[in-house]
């Protein structure tokens, strides 16, 4: 049977192979003779901690990158993608987590955006492109009517409307970077089952998540990196979760000294609080003189559970009490008269007042301490401005420059500053040292453990392993909203908040 | 790094002065040119002239300017004055200075309210929500008067448009007392501060305890007052209340805002740059009908100032 001899043998042939793919960026090696094969109809999962080298990669496939050394072979064929149109003219499609729909046109509109079937007329043919989409929708089983405006589905059917987009384009290579990220467990159960679908039509499929049990349950194949290289590829069948992280993670991790902290009493202390469809039944302790380390995956419901805490979500369920007396927090300024202040994770956004002098940005969340009658003491916020630049060690001309003249390490600092303006007792770190170099990332850690040692009680929530084990007495990890684990000082390490994070109980 | 941080540090305190003094050296430029061509202008009752003749102008862009500050903008100020006017007019001689004053300025500041909860609250653009209040204003103020005009004969309310104190025009002490109070508040009230911090990130100001939404609110309220207040210079000056006193008059205040250096992206400015801002725009009316140019062709250069003051700006900046 020789035409079933040459259907195996296609079936054999790699749709894409990366060869020895190499790249740095200014002297700094991210990826290091990366090999990839995905088959047609196959599943391959990447996965790797935060700056393993994934985004990399997935430029480098999608054509926005150019590798340094090693190729792309797509059909057996050497290509270099110059650009991201290069790359989907070869089949390669990459699916960001960020879709790139245009909300405001229908989901057919979309799909045909920039290739609008014409009539004899030179008018778009709709009746056409309904077809079209209305067949690839019912071959990847898409619910979603073709005429319906993308801005009114849910991410899930944006991401299929995506997904058949790619379909419609000749896509054969599909890479989906975290598209479970952003959506909830039944919504994971729909993008899976499309993903059969696409597996049986022989669509390569090039899968990113960080959620291990997605891995075990959708992937034929796994490739682990770290640091750039790959520690690990197998066939999904002969591995377990054990070997995944292992391979992760990779080096042991060095304890840290136990600081000799005194804890005192309870600070802030949060019974079964639950946020509709962000967080839900979080129960945690933080006391004074302690670091409370909040890990977890991106979305799992850390920064939406601090920012409950300082009543930005709406109702709330659970309770919140505050050095023992249980408190209803409307507000960011409720929460500063009872001692609490978050330091946002999102400095451009959420926390510089770029246009405006250190010293303002500085005082900011408590003009009234610096206020007497209701005038501003100018002599009084300078001094204060001075002081927090001393005592935090922020680097600067004066503090009557623009905050956004300041390194991102140094904006930070003084975004710590504001919040201690409010003469906190309980501090809410997110990502303190996101976008911070080692240097200052070293110094933001000394203040943070001089504050504890005066007593503050922190709540750190950080992306960052290392971070969070190093400052944190106890770790509460959190997974999809709910308390995955808390661990102990001696029970936290690496893997054991990897596997709590990102595995099903 | 450091020596590099610091230059750029130095550049940019550079340019800040640059933009600081630039448009007192503009006015100052404008100044000089002006009295060598035409030696009227560098007199006593001239500049006095200006100085009153910019003060309506000038009190509705001190108001402006807190709301661009905030990041908003107030295209009914025009209409909110026309409002106040016709008020004045009409119930100053049955009723009387004291009654109608607050009745008028009462009126304008409500319609800044209103302004105010509808950006704040409503969540609509300020743009739209004072649009439509330029429009609403206008029609009430027509359908106050049924379209004629309403005199007003009272000898001592003439005194606010038309007196002296002191050798000086009272409408420009009223202009130059907003100044003042205006300038209090922004640089030394929580309140003032706290517009800063809106119009440079909102989110953040909001996060840092900042009751953003009454704040705003108040900065409409302020603009909407200070309309009434020009509007009772206006309607005394001309002494008579007419439904379309102020129309057009929130370009000239916006254009005096944006030529005296505020930032129309908000967080960025000052009302002493309006009121430099102002003036200069004040001098440069003056020095065209000094030399006798003809009204239309004024309107160019007033248009090509407001352009060439931005884009000299836009230059300095950074």
């Amino acid at each position: 049977m020789p035409e079933e001899t040459g259907e195996v043998r296609e079936r054999f042939r790699p749709l894409l192979r990366a060869v020895g793919v190499g790249k740095a960026f200014v002297g700094n090696r991210v990826l290091d003779g990366v090999d990839l094969d995905v088959m047609p109809g196959e599943v391959h999962a990447i996965v790797g901690e935060n700056g393993a080298g994934k985004s990399t990669l997935i430029k480098i496939l999608g054509g926005v990158y150019q590798p340094d050394d090693g190729q792309l072979v797509v059909d057996g064929e050497a290509r270099r993608f110059r650009s991201p149109r290069e790359a989907l003219s070869a089949g390669v499609v990459v699916i960001h987590q960020e879709l790139s729909l245009a909300p405001s046109l229908s989901a057919e509109e979309n799909i045909f955006l920039g290739r609008f079937p014409r009539n004899a007329f030179g008018v778009i043919d709709r009746g056409l492109m309904r077809a079209h989409t209305r067949q690839v929708f019912e071959q990847l089983g898409i619910t979603v009517a073709p005429q319906d405006i993308v801005a009114t589905l849910s991410i899930a059917q944006q991401q299929m409307v995506e997904i058949a987009k790619a379909i419609l384009a000749d896509a054969r290579i599909l890479v989906l970077d975290e598209p479970t990220a952003v959506l909830d467990e039944n919504r994971v159960d729909i993008l899976f089952a499309t993903i059969e679908r696409l597996r049986a039509k022989g669509i390569g499929i090039v899968f990113i998540s960080h959620h291990l049990e997605e891995i075990f349950r959708i992937a034929d194949k796994v490739t682990v990196l770290r640091d750039g290289r790959v520690t690990g590829s197998a066939k999904v069948a002969e591995v377990n979760q054990d070997w995944l992280v292992a391979r992760m993670i990779g080096r042991s991790f060095v304890a840290h000294e136990p600081h000799a902290r005194r804890v005192r009493q309870p600070a802030l202390a949060i019974r079964n609080l639950s946020v509709p469809g962000e967080v839900s039944d979080i129960t945690l302790t933080v006391s004074e003189g302690e670091i409370v380390g909040l890990a977890g995956l991106v979305g799992a419901g850390r920064t939406e559970l601090a920012r409950s805490v300082i009543g930005l979500s709406g109702p709330v369920s659970g309770a919140i009490e505050v050095f023992g007396r249980t408190v209803r927090i409307r507000s960011p300024n409720a929460a500063a008269r009872l001692g609490i202040a978050y330091v946002t994770e999102d400095r451009k956004a959420q926390g510089l007042l770029p246009n405006r002098s250190v010293r303002e940005n500085a005082t900011i969340a408590n003009l009234r301490r610096f206020a007497r009658w209701g005038i501003l003491r100018l002599a009084t916020e300078a001094r204060y401005a001075r002081e927090m630049v001393k005592r935090l060690d922020v680097r600067l001309a004066s503090p009557g420059v623009e905050i956004r003249t300041l390194s991102g390490g140094n904006q930070q600092k003084v975004l710590i500053g504001r919040a201690l303006a409010i003469e906190p007792r309980i501090l809410l770190l997110d990502e303190p040292t996101r976008g911070v170099d080692i240097g200052a990332k070293q110094e933001i850690y000394a203040a943070i453990e001089r504050l504890v040692a005066d007593g503050m009680a922190v709540m750190l929530i950080s992306s960052d392993l290392e971070e969070v084990l190093r400052l944190s007495d106890r770790i509460v990890v959190l997974r999809r909203g709910r308390v995955a684990a808390t661990l102990s000082r001696a029970e936290a390490s690496e893997s054991a908040i990897m596997r709590a994070a990102a595995l099903a109980a | 790094m450091p020596p590099k941080s610091r230059i750029a540090l130095g550049a940019t305190s550079i340019a800040r002065t640059w933009q600081r003094l630039g448009v007192l050296a503009a006015l100052v430029l404008l100044v000089i040119a002006a009295s060598l061509l035409s030696h009227r202008f560098l007199t006593v009752p001239n500049l006095m002239n200006v100085l009153r003749q910019v003060s309506i102008v000038g009190i509705l862009a001190i108001g402006m300017t807190f709301v661009i500050l905030a990041r908003g903008i107030d295209l009914s100020v025009g209409s909110i004055l026309g409002i106040a006017v016709v008020l004045f007019a009409g119930s100053m001689d049955s009723r009387g200075m004291l009654v109608s004053i607050p009745l008028g300025m009462g009126a304008a500041a409500l319609a800044g309210l209103v302004n105010g909860v509808g950006v704040a609250y409503g969540g609509l653009p300020p743009f739209i929500m004072t649009l439509g209040m330029l429009s609403f204003a206008r029609g009430l103020a027509f359908i106050y008067t049924g379209g004629t005009p309403i005199p007003i004969n009272n000898e001592s309310f003439y005194a606010f448009g038309n007196g002296y104190f002191a050798g000086v025009p009272i409408p420009s002490l009223i202009l130059i007392a907003t100044l003042i109070v205006s300038g209090f508040v922004l640089q030394l009230t929580p309140f003032g501060r706290s517009v800063y911090a809106i119009g440079s990130n909102d989110e953040a100001a909001r996060l840092s305890g900042v009751p953003v939404k009454a704040y705003t609110t108040l900065v409409y309220v302020i603009s909407g007052f200070l309309a009434g207040l020009a509007g009772l210079v206006y309607a005394s000056q001309l002494s008579i209340g007419t439904p379309i006193a102020g129309q057009g008059y929130e370009l000239d205040a916006i254009a005096a805002v944006v030529v005296g250096g505020t930032s129309l992206f908000g967080g960025k400015g000052s009302v002493a740059g309006t009121f430099l801002g102002t003036l200069i725009i004040g001098v440069l009316a003056n020095i065209l009908n000094l030399t006798g140019v003809d009204p239309f062709v004024q309107q160019l250069f007033k248009g090509a100032l407001i352009v060439a003051a931005v884009f000299i700006m836009s230059r300095t900046k950074r």
